[in-house]
């Protein structure tokens, strides 16, 4: 990390001054910070104590999350029927908000490790809340499974453990248990890879604690940081291999939980381009989230000189082309069923776009190929307001993507006797309102107690451009080819 | 044998509360072929024991007492077989009453039985429920309280006196009872009193056809009609698969020549002409929908061809004011009916006596007293006088009657109208109800004796003349109840037991009337029948005079005709489910979906769907039917009807009883749950109201009633919501419209080439694309249905319900689609017609687990919890389900069933009923048709400890059992004897969604219509033949 920061900033070195560059041109950190700034910035909502802002935030995102505990706590007193499931659509609400919040948590993922990989600095600013929050979605996303079981408390017999019922095993055919595993994997590597990154800033905080709880935590997990080469040496290996084993993560979760559907037979979801449309849904939802959160901790936390213009449109341009793609999955979607010959295939879909659920499909395609396409206009995207809303619009397109996907093909399959059709209950509505307090309630607590930003890492970048390639290539092209 | 007596007739407080459940036992039919009287002895003498225990399940312990002697032969937990005499309505159907450990649990039709041939309906599947039921009076009721009966026949023993000396008027009134026992003593109770009469009211009656048959043949009787022996069937309304005098009969008797093989490609020719849709004109091989006012002249326009062809035209015109609109269809009808003279049957329901009349003309024109309507040998099925129920009404307005004893009807719910009787009966001196529970006639009755349920009685039955059928308790009465012909006894100054009163007529009238070749005493004679069920005798021959030709007369039909333009003719209908009022407190009944309209829980206004567009209604959009003054005006939601006629409403009777407030909270109740009766209100309407009498008939149809819509909406609680193979055409890929789940064929295409109508499916001889990994070596069990035998009549559902303790669910949960059943029937209308219902294909697919060997749902679940057995079914292990519900999603045929709650289990009476062969699932798990892997188990327990293999047919499920039918085929696959293996290579078999190659243990026997090859729409077989090219390319699953 180091390294390549030294050797990419080394031809910029004999250019003109950081303070020069800067009136030429926007660096990637603005209001030319030094790095005590950055620290005091960065730990002033840690130090200080939350705003009212913070407070009013959190009081929301908490009453929200009581509303959903109350939800969670009569389903499972009363039973699965209290949702508006019937014996056609056995899945709704359930996996649609499972596979949503799986899909946030991709974008994090994308940012810190494969961008990580890419040497992408503009990363750094938004790379920690990005981790924070693929974690919590993860964690609202694995809710779902287990409060979607008729017998929730016997959710660990989805666990391969050795038991006393003789030879019973699970099912290594079924797409729930391959969803299992890649479910805890990416929690498991994706806190992992948070925590460690992490660290380096917890020191910052212990150090700059006076004694009290706050620096014993703060010691005792930053696991005796003191700052030596050899640390960081460390450190940034781990980080390099985490970030490579999480890398595969960014495809794999989304892509088996593609399968869920794609190995059934049920026609609309039996179809083959699922993991790749998946994949780039997941990077789509997450970075509309990742924006969404950031437009508002850059607000709320006031890290406007963190989180740039620059980095909202960088991340705008990442979610143009994802909804392009999502877009191109849609069309070969309904081209492939259509040319398929395959009349249940084609019914499924027609019924999509003209059907009951038509409001739904066409929610979701305005939602995720139309309205993104603003984007592509520069003025839209440095909009701060607009883009907040673009990324407000494609949450909810995402969310419908799901939905559609889901309750469309279900409601109605192959034999005409058994369509259905399929309305969520206050309860359904309450838990999804409740997954949203649940992730926001995390996300508040983790920006009062927790760097939002990696200090550690922002500093190496103060005084970068936005986008270095340019510059490298048109001063000194050779230099930048070996680091790379 | 003395100990009987004592036996049933005790009311000896040995009984724990409700818990309690005595056992008397009579007569083993484990095996009839080895029972021989010693057999018999053995198993009838631990009638003497009786055995208390508690209720099933997690019962306390306390209350669950062993047997205090162990009787001879029983063993606890194990199936024990009784014949008897089902009870559900007068058609007296053999019964086979499956009890264990004393409790009758499962009610079967009673094999090689004469009329029922092994079949059973659905209410009579359903009774074990009601026997089970904690509402049911368990003792006599003075002036609303609890009595004791030597009180109650203290005081009414009096009244009779008082009665006796004042000369009044004494009033028994029951439905039709075709026990001869019980009419003896009717007849005895009634003898002493001058002015005594016993007035047959059937709700639901035939009167008219009995009076028509007073006036044609001077004999007031109801034919016994043959329709096995019918090649042409002509009925006019009578929906004889459904709800007409004697459906099991008359289903198995049509389903006989339902039949086509590749030999012999015939079958009878079926035309139903009617208003409303019933289950028979789904069947029938052309359907006309008519205007109810056009039956009568529709019959006489018929008369008057066939005379002409006979040679002998009568009439210039028998019926005035017909219209010709249907001049075709009846010119080729009565070819065709001339054609099979003899051979042929034309029945009606009208309670029209003209229009009987006529049909009887119809029938003796073509020859077919004799043949397919026996007159000699006649039914007892219905025996309703009509015109007797109309002198009744008018003795109680005018208070003519003293004593008024009301059995089996509620005569206040059933018998109303522009009148009221509430306050006429107010006035009679002394009121005894007889019935089970406090319905509207008991609650308004001085005095309520309430009968024993037909399970725990003694009784006999002549339904048919030459046939004795005998009902045997299966259980000590659960209350104490007393027998109507025992109160009846009591109050004859003879008290006797049923069981004395029974063995005693017997003993005297049908011993000597046995048939030639019945061998032994009397005692041997009884005991043989006790074990058959049933006594073939000689028929007693009714005296039937000649064809009187003068009493046919033409119809006038212009008293019908003159109608308000905007009026609706009504067409009063009992439901398959619900024939009568006396079902009122079944929740098996009133959760099976009606055969044709799919709707549970209540009733509702039936309208063409042209009607319902001008009328601006959809389903369950509440309409008010006003029926002229002095009748109150229903409210009842509109339900669309497909086929019905224009400017028809139908309306299902048997609704609205009092009491039924019971099934309020019958589902789970939640915040958002709605109650399956409305607060204050009852389980739907009573049309009872809109009946009325004209020409001494209670008329079922004609009336006029008025319209209007309202704003409220109650939806109705429907188990299919889609009822096309024809996908909506807004989102129909082009070629791919129709969907060949249901494969039809007509009967010429048939006989020219027995594979006609077979959709191509792409692969099919094609190599797998995987090896075989899942070989049968062993049992291979599979089930065939033939769709052309099956009616859609809904037994199964019932019968499947009972054997595999399906929970009911009520209103709000089947509205919201999760009914629990098993075994559903999915009936499709595949082209929509304009409501005049001809050009429209009508299919009835029995549906349920298919037990795939590449089992979709198998490979999805994450613990394991559904597997596939060696022998080829797909089992579903309850205790491993953690329920995800994946498999249900992912299963083609959307057969299984989730425990969306806890389903309520608190009433521990109720809990009685579940068989204890099958788990009782708990909440959060999957279950779906098991084919009924207990009894499989069961019959190979059997055959190993004989040694033997399993016999083909030793294993029935319980829905093939029930079949009255016989259309469902069970059985091992790799036996390559066995009768399903047979069928399997039926030319018509096919299986349901062969193209996703899950390769399905059950298949189906297409539909063979005897119709003429091209009168199915052009339209659809165009689409056919498209998607059949489309289909090509698919490799789907």
């Amino acid at each position: 990390m180091a390294d390549s920061t030294q050797q990419a900033q080394a031809p910029t070195a004999v250019a003109p001054t950081a303070a020069e560059l800067a009136t030429l041109r926007p660096t990637l950190i603005s209001g030319n910070k030094t790095p005590a700034q950055v620290t005091r910035d960065i730990c002033a909502p840690i130090e200080r104590g939350p705003t009212g802002l913070w407070w009013a935030a959190f009081s929301v995102a908490l009453t929200a999350l009581a509303i959903g505990t109350v939800a969670v706590t009569y389903q499972i007193a009363y039973g699965i029927g209290t949702w508006g499931l019937n014996r056609t659509v056995g899945w709704a609400f359930d996996i649609t908000n499972f596979v949503f919040w799986v899909g946030i948590g991709h974008a994090g993922t994308l940012i810190s490790a494969v961008l990580f990989l890419f040497r992408q600095k503009w990363r750094t600013s938004v790379n920690r809340s990005a981790e924070a929050m693929t974690l919590f979605a993860v964690i609202c996303a694995g809710l779902f499974p287990v409060i979607h079981m008729g017998r929730p408390w016997l959710a660990f017999w989805m666990a391969p453990y050795p038991n006393t019922r003789g030879s019973l095993w699970v099912n290594f055919k079924s797409p729930l248990l391959w969803d299992v595993f890649a479910i805890s994997t990416y929690l498991l590597i994706s806190a992992v890879f948070w925590y460690v990154g992490l660290i380096p800033d917890l020191a910052t905080v212990r150090d700059r604690s006076k004694p009290g709880w706050r620096k014993k935590i703060a010691g005792f997990f930053s696991l005796g940081w003191n700052g030596s080469a050899r640390t960081w040496s460390r450190y940034e290996t781990v980080y390099m291999l985490l970030a490579g084993i999480a890398t595969p993560l960014v495809f794999s979760v989304h892509t088996i939980v593609s399968m869920d559907f794609a190995t059934a037979v049920i026609p609309g979801w039996h179809t083959t381009i699922f993991p790749p449309y998946f994949v780039a849904g997941a990077i789509f939802s997450g970075l509309a989230m990742v924006l969404t959160l950031m437009i508002i901790a850059r607000k709320v936390m006031q890290l406007e000189d963190y989180i740039t213009v620059l980095h909202i449109e960088t991340m705008c341009k990442l979610m143009l082309s994802m909804g392009c793609i999502v877009g191109l999955a849609y069309g070969t979607e309904f081209f492939m069923a259509t040319f398929s010959g395959n009349p249940y295939e084609q019914f499924v879909f027609f019924n999509r776009a003209a059907g009951p659920f038509r409001w739904a499909y066409w929610t979701m395609v305005c939602c995720n190929v139309m309205i993104p396409q603003l984007l592509w206009i520069r003025p839209f995207r440095r909009n701060i307001a607009f883009v907040f809303f673009i990324s407000i619009v494609v949450n909810i397109g995402m969310w419908f993507e799901r939905f559609v996907i889901i309750v469309t093909s279900l409601h109605r399959d192959f034999l005409p006797s058994s369509w259905a059709d399929y309305t969520p209950t206050t309860i359904e509505l309450a838990t999804l309102l409740g997954s949203f307090g649940l992730f926001f309630t995390c996300f508040l607590i983790f920006c009062r107690f927790i760097p939002a930003i990696a200090m550690a890492e922002i500093k190496g970048v103060l005084n970068d451009p936005p986008r270095e390639r340019k510059p490298a290539k048109s001063i000194e092209d050779a230099p930048q080819g070996d680091a790379a | 044998m003395t100990q009987f007596p004592d036996n049933i007739q005790s009311n000896e407080p040995e009984f724990h509360g409700q818990e309690a459940v005595a056992k008397a036992g009579f007569g083993s039919m484990d095996d009839p072929a080895e029972v021989n009287r010693r057999r018999f002895l053995e198993a009838a003498g631990f009638s003497l024991s009786v055995a208390a225990m508690g209720g099933c399940g997690r019962a306390p312990v306390e209350t669950a007492l062993p047997f205090p002697s162990q009787p001879v032969g029983a063993i606890p937990g194990r199936l024990q077989n009784y014949a008897s005499t089902c009870a559900g309505c007068p058609s007296g159907c053999g019964l086979l009453v499956g009890t264990r450990d004393g409790r009758p649990l499962k009610m079967e039709g009673l094999p090689k039985h004469p009329l029922s041939d092994g079949g059973l309906c659905a209410v009579g599947q359903a009774q074990p429920i009601s026997l089970y039921d904690s509402k049911r009076l368990t003792g006599p009721l003075l002036t609303g309280k609890p009595s004791d009966w030597a009180t109650i026949d203290q005081e009414i023993l009096q009244a009779l006196g008082q009665i006796k000396a004042q000369k009044k008027s004494v009033r028994l009134v029951t439905p039709t009872i075709t026990s001869p026992t019980l009419q003896t003593s009717i007849d005895k109770f009634l003898a002493p009193f001058e002015d005594a009469k016993h007035i047959v009211f059937d709700a639901v009656s035939s009167s008219a056809i009995l009076d028509a048959h007073q006036q044609t043949h001077s004999a007031r009787l109801l034919p016994h009609y043959r329709l096995d022996r019918a090649d042409v069937l002509v009925s006019f309304g009578a929906d004889f698969l459904g709800t007409w005098i004697s459906p099991v009969e008359f289903t198995a008797a049509w389903a006989k020549r339902r039949a086509p093989s590749e030999d012999s490609p015939v079958m009878s020719y079926h035309v139903q002409i009617e208003s409303r849709m019933s289950l028979t004109g789904t069947n029938a091989d052309r359907r006309v929908a008519i205007h109810p006012r056009d039956q009568g002249p529709l019959v006489g326009r018929l008369a008057e061809k066939v005379a002409v062809l006979a040679g002998k035209p009568h009439w210039e015109k028998l019926a005035i004011g017909a219209d010709d609109s249907h001049e075709k269809v009846l010119d080729e009808l009565a070819k065709r009916l001339w054609d099979a003279r003899g051979k042929c049957l034309v029945v009606s329901d009208s309670q029209d006596i003209g229009t009987q009349r006529v049909v009887n003309y119809l029938n003796h024109l073509l020859g077919n007293y004799g043949t397919t309507l026996d007159l000699e040998n006649p039914s007892y099925q219905r025996q309703g006088n009509d015109s007797d129920v109309e002198k009744l009404v008018e003795e109680l307005v005018a208070n003519q009657v003293g004593a008024l004893l009301v059995a089996d009807v509620d005569l206040l719910h059933d018998l109303t109208g522009s009148f009221s009787l509430a306050e006429a009966i107010g006035r009679v001196p002394l009121t005894v109800s007889f019935a089970p529970r406090e319905d509207e006639f008991a609650a308004a009755a001085k005095f309520v004796c309430p009968d024993h349920h037909a399970l725990e009685s003694w009784a006999d039955a002549m339904p048919t003349s030459g046939l004795m059928s005998l009902a045997q308790p299966t259980l000590r009465p659960l209350g104490k109840t007393r027998a109507l012909l025992e109160s009846l006894a009591a109050w004859s100054g003879q008290p006797t037991t049923a069981y004395d009163a029974l063995r005693a007529y017997w003993e005297a009238e049908i011993f000597p009337a046995r048939s030639a070749d019945a061998p032994g005493d009397f005692l041997a004679f009884w005991e043989r029948t006790l074990l058959n069920g049933f006594a073939e005798i000689k028929p007693d021959q009714s005296t039937v005079g000649k064809f009187v030709a003068d009493s046919i007369k033409p119809l006038d039909q212009q008293k019908v005709l003159q109608k308000e333009s905007d009026a609706f003719s009504l067409v009063l209908y009992s439901k398959v489910g619900m024939p009568d009022s006396r079902h009122a407190h079944n929740p098996w009944l009133h959760e099976l979906p009606d055969p044709v309209t799919k709707v549970t829980w209540g009733n509702y206004a039936c309208l063409s769907p042209g009607d319902a567009e001008k009328l601006g209604v959809k389903n369950g959009d509440v309409i008010k039917v006003s029926a002229g003054e002095g009748r109150v005006p229903l409210e009842l939601p509109t339900l669309v009807q497909m086929g019905q006629h224009d400017g028809v409403l139908a309306i299902a009777l048997a609704y609205g009883c009092k009491g039924t407030d019971r099934f309020a909270k019958v589902g789970p109740q939640w915040f958002e749950a709605r109650p399956t009766v409305p607060t204050g209100e009852r389980l739907g309407k009573n049309a009872a109201s809109l009946v009325e009498f004209r020409d001494g008939s209670r008329q079922t149809s004609l009336a006029d009633v008025t319209l209007t819509k309202t704003k409220s909406h109650r939806e109705l609680a429907i188990t299919q919501k889609y009822h096309s193979l024809n996908v909506p055409a807004e989102v129909a890929p082009h070629g791919a419209e129709h969907r060949e789940i249901v494969e039809r064929t007509t009967l010429p295409a048939f006989a020219k080439d027995a594979h006609s109508g077979a959709a191509e499916h792409h692969f099919e001889g094609e190599k797998q694309l995987w090896p075989e990994d899942h070989e049968k070596t062993g049992h291979a069990w599979g089930m065939v249905i033939d769709l052309n035998k099956c009616t859609g009549c809904s037994a199964c559902v019932v019968a499947c319900q009972s054997e595999n303790n399906v929970p009911v669910v009520g209103y709000d949960e089947v509205r919201r689609q999760r009914e629990m059943h098993w075994m559903r029937i999915d009936r499709y209308y595949t082209s929509y017609g304009t409501g005049e219902g001809e050009e429209m294909d009508i299919d009835h697919q029995p549906m349920m687990c298919q037990h795939c060997d590449n089992a979709p749902c198998e490979t999805v679940c994450p613990v394991l919890a559904t597997v596939h057995s060696d022998e080829g079914l797909n089992e579903q292990v309850y205790n491993r389900c953690v329920g995800t519900r994946y498999c249900a999603n992912n299963c083609p045929y959307k057969v299984r069933r989730f425990n969306w709650f806890k389903y309520p289990h608190d009433d521990t009476l109720q809990n009685l009923v579940l068989n204890p062969e099958v788990t009782v699932r708990s909440r959060g798990v999957m279950e779906k048709c098991s084919m009924c892997v207990q009894r499989i188990e069961a019959g190979k327990v059997e055959a190993r400890s004989h040694g033997s293999p399993v016999a083909d047919g030793a294993i029935q499920t319980a829905c093939q059992q029930s079949c009255p039918a016989e259309a469902i085929v069970f059985g091992d696959m790799n036996d390559p004897k066995s009768q399903v293996r047979a069928s399997l290579e039926n030319p018509r078999g096919y299986r349901v969604l062969e193209e996703l190659n899950v390769r399905p243990a059950v298949s189906y026997l297409r539909v063979v219509k005897n119709t003429e090859e091209n009168t199915d729409e052009m339209n659809t077989d165009e689409n056919k033949s498209d998607m059949k090219k489309h289909n090509g390319g698919s490799h789907h699953g």
